[in-house]
């Protein structure tokens, strides 16, 4: 139709245009007279909604009795309630055109779930039956306990989750933090009245936030929630005191031997913070330059520079009480001590030097408008307002997200890199064959060497 | 039932590059993509491995854009990007704020005029790759379970039967060489199309996209690769060695019938009221009831891709992970006993229905985000794309549901009966060498 412009194609990129306002929607926020937490916004992307109801406790709260026993109880839920059989759960869901899962971290346990806007009622009154009325059915109980057995005999072979389980346990030590599965032995201890009690205990709606995003009308989300959750009753339970984690000082090397492995994964971290912690974004800054981003120091060297690795990043978690930074990569077994020196190297060059302008601004510029991608999506925005509300972080904290990220300077990157990037009393985990990479893992510290199974050796 | 609608603008600019664009103001993000009709199904012979290889040849650098260029621009843009080699497209993708629009389309026509690497590069992202490799595939347990292993026992074409990852040997064989006839054969406009989807203007998003791109010259000669698959006549078996897990796996693929026809249609509801989740009859008889698996997934084209993303010879998949007090034989046996209720029994109205709820339920989500959300609108650019490329028709993303939709109950029992009879399918044992500590 129109003539084509065959102007001069500069050889510089162009540069941005004005930007857009990034407004983030209008949400309801209400806590109904039992305690629930109810918050939605509205997003008419396509005829769906997608919602997590999340209870503030997980696995941490009966770690001293249980490890993993919020996940169990979490898996179980599903299965069954007073009026329906586990069979008449998944079809109610399939003709719902829903999509339910249930879980628990450390932190917290979750019913997540997202189906056609056209069966709201439905889908919430099948969630409210599994969050008030869950049967706990022995043999379903049963069946996922030999499941969570056999799942856990795979994880023992995968050593992204070999590393991590020992990173934990280093850095959290007597904390429920350090456990991130169950034994064997433990599972095998699991009793069917400790999944009832967990549950009474912690699924209650003043231990509970439901956030959903979504093609509906607000007030009449509200309306259908207030109808199918308002009766519930339970307060929040009490939270246990757990003990400080250790205070780490010095570099050490916990290998974990992993026979015939043809590559190693390495991680290496330090504890750090919460979300709430006043520098929190600071450290979030510090990251995204260090290697939490695709355009990162950490990226460019041991991968774009020297092709050690496929994916390495760094990444700062944050649990509720605690928090770690860890940096991994899945290396070749001829660099493993190649690729510390080079963790190392960024480390300290981080805390050592301040980052340039045009670092700063890319970097702040890439965690701002990142953070606005959440707004294009029923999953982004319900994604964003769970993390807001369930680490209770200021209501602004979406609006003014952008604005405080903008604000940071070289000065924070520098200090927050130093505070917590603690390369002299790294932890480093080593996953893969001790006969190959062992030598190389002791230039940096003093080595313990486990099996897969946990046990040292 | 409330009908989603998604606006639709294309045009083809007179080098052969298709462009279209998706206008979605609600949120100042755009999508932007660049799909190329090239996959790892068709690459050159003896080159195991390379249409993904390039694809990290295409991040290296351009004429105006060097090593590291594109990713830096798009991440501080505000923006995330990434790219990927499928059986039968390869793709790149960005979602930027809105203002970053232009900058993305600079990138992507520098990159399809002018790749600009070394030998340099070339060895370094041969480096990258084999890492790639161990930590998906050689140093995981299952590790490329079943989509490297099945296709080399049911496919008898190289095209569709050789390891898509790619054997070292050959990955060390590429050359530049090799890197710049593939770019000046398969990486044509003509051969291309690009999405502009989310926060964009249409007549801008054209002005743009001519801009830059129209200048960029065709490729008269764009070879076709005959993809065509032999028919199977006889049931084909393998055992492959599981070095880490200890859990015995075996997967089972039937051939597919030819996209866009009614037995297409139905086989993928049949698939759904195979594998469709906890739901599904599989899953529920195998891990719910007779509990002799601790897992079980499938789907056509699983797990790679989907009913729609692929253009030639496809499987419909089932993966079994099964307790080692069952032997595989027991485990195929409970396995035929499901496929033959279906073909006996048939499935009921209300099966189907349910079935057709949750299909079109997917598909939105899919539309939306498709890629764990982080890319808002990758289905959708993925769905245009394919229905550009494959079917010359993108208007299909707001019709295709309609066939699917269309299906009987009897029309899902005849392909049963048709599709999953021991003459069409291949089954691989994953046998593991060493022994659970049960």
């Amino acid at each position: 139709m129109a003539t084509p412009i065959s102007g001069p194609r500069p050889s510089v990129p162009p540069a941005l245009a004005p930007e857009r306002a990034v407004v983030w929607p209008q949400r309801t926020v209400r806590t109904l007279a039992n305690g629930l937490q109810v918050v939605l916004v509205e997003s008419h992307t396509i005829p769906k909604f997608t919602a997590q109801l999340l209870f503030r406790s997980g696995n941490a709260a009966v770690a001293q009795d249980s490890p993993g026993l919020a996940e169990i109880t979490a898996a179980v839920v599903r299965t069954g309630t007073a009026s329906r059989t586990s069979r008449r759960i998944e079809e109610d869901l399939r003709r719902m055109g829903a999509d339910l899962s249930t879980g628990a971290g450390a932190d917290s346990s979750s019913i997540s779930f997202s189906g056609l806007a056209e069966f709201a009622d439905g889908l919430l009154e099948l969630v409210a039956d599994l969050a008030q009325n869950a049967s706990f059915p022995v043999g379903e109980f049963e069946r996922e306990r030999r499941q969570r057995l056999d799942e856990l005999k795979i994880e023992r072979t995968t050593p992204g989750f070999l590393a991590g389980e020992r990173l934990r346990k280093v850095l959290f030590g007597a904390h429920p933090y350090s456990v991130v599965a169950p034994t064997e032995e433990q599972v095998q201890a699991y009793r069917h009245e400790q999944l009832v009690d967990y549950y009474r205990q912690h699924y209650r709606p003043g231990n509970a936030l439901l956030v959903a995003a979504g093609d509906f009308a607000a007030e009449a989300m509200l309306a259908r929630i207030e109808k199918t959750l308002g009766a519930w009753q339970g307060a929040r339970p009490d939270t246990v005191e757990q003990p400080e984690p250790p205070h780490l000082r010095g570099r050490r090397v916990y290998l974990v031997y992993l026979p015939d492995t043809v590559q190693t994964q390495v991680l290496v971290g330090n504890t750090a913070i919460t979300r709430q912690h006043p520098d929190w974004l600071r450290l979030t800054l510090a990251n995204s330059i260090f290697g939490g981003a695709f355009n990162s120091r950490l990226v460019m060297n041991i991968r774009e520079q020297k092709g050690y690795t496929y994916s390495p990043r760094s990444s700062v978690n944050a649990l509720r009480q605690n928090g770690y930074f860890s940096v991994h990569a899945a290396v070749r077994n001829e660099v493993v001590a190649a690729t510390l020196t080079e963790i190392f190297y960024e480390a300290d060059r981080m805390r050592a030097l301040p980052v340039s302008a045009e670092e700063l601004d890319d970097a702040r510029n890439y965690l701002s408008g990142v953070f606005s991608l959440g707004l294009a999506t029923q999953d982004g925005l319900a994604g964003q307002l769970a993390t807001v509300y369930l680490n209770e972080l200021p209501e602004d904290y979406l609006e003014t997200y952008r604005e405080k990220i903008r604000a940071l300077t070289a000065e924070d990157v520098v200090a927050a890199a130093r505070k917590y990037f603690d390369s002299a009393n790294a932890q480093i985990v080593v996953v893969g064959d001790a006969k190959q990479v062992r030598d190389q893992a002791a230039l940096f510290g003093d080595v313990e060497t486990y099996d897969a199974q946990g046990n040292k050796i | 039932m409330s009908k989603l609608q998604i606006p639709i603008e294309h045009e083809a600019l007179r080098n052969g590059l298709q462009v279209i664009v998706s206008p979605d103001h609600s949120a100042p993000v755009t999508t932007v993509g660049v799909y190329y009709n090239i996959g790892f199904r068709l690459e050159p012979r003896g080159r195991s491995g390379f249409a993904h290889l390039f694809e990290h040849m295409m991040f290296q650098g351009s004429e105006n854009a060097g090593k590291m260029m594109h990713i830096r621009l798009v991440n501080s843009s505000g923006g995330v990007l990434n790219g990927s080699t499928r059986y039968d497209v390869t793709n790149y993708f960005q979602a930027v704020p809105s203002n970053a629009l232009e900058r993305v389309l600079w990138l992507e026509a520098d990159r399809m005029r002018a790749l600009k690497v070394d030998d340099e590069n070339l060895r370094n992202q041969r480096d990258v790759v084999k890492e790639e490799v161990r930590v998906n595939v050689l140093n995981q347990p299952y590790g490329g379970f079943p989509w490297l292993d099945l296709p080399p026992v049911a496919n008898r074409n190289w095209a569709n039967a050789h390891n898509f990852y790619g054997d070292f040997s050959d990955l060390d064989a590429a050359t530049l060489a090799d890197v710049q006839v593939f770019f000046q054969t398969y990486y044509a406009p003509n051969n291309a199309v690009l999405l502009m989807l989310g926060d964009v203007d249409p007549q801008e998003g054209f002005v743009l996209a001519r801009r830059y791109f129209e200048g960029i010259p065709p490729n008269a000669n764009i070879p076709r690769a005959d993809v065509s698959e032999p028919p199977q006549t006889e049931e084909r078996r393998a055992t492959v060695e599981e070095k880490f897990g200890t859990l015995p796996a075996l997967a089972i693929g039937y051939h597919a019938p030819r996209r866009r026809t009614p037995e297409w249609h139905a086989a993928a509801m049949l698939d759904q009221v195979l594998h469709g989740g906890r739901a599904g009859r599989i899953f529920r008889t195998l891990v719910l009831e007779k509990q002799l698996a601790v897992d079980t997934e499938g789907g056509i084209h699983y797990p790679m891709g989907d009913v729609f993303d692929y253009n030639g010879p496809m499987l419909m998949v089932t993966r079994i992970l099964h307790k080692p007090e069952f032997t595989a034989d027991q485990t195929i046996a409970a396995y035929d006993e499901i496929i033959g209720e279906v073909q006996q029994k048939g499935i009921t109205p209300e099966e189907l229905e349910q079935v057709k709820v949750k299909f079109r339920s997917d598909y939105y989500s899919a539309l939306e985000g498709g890629m764990g959300g982080y890319l808002p609108r990758f289905g959708l650019m993925h769905f245009l794309a394919c229905f550009t490329l494959f079917d010359g028709d993108p208007s299909l993303v707001n019709t295709i549901l309609d066939g699917f939709l269309a299906a009987t109950p009897a029309d899902v029992q005849a392909i049963a009966q048709k599709m999953m009879v021991p003459t069409n399918r291949s089954i691989v044992l994953r046998q593991p060498v060493k022994k659970g500590g049960a």
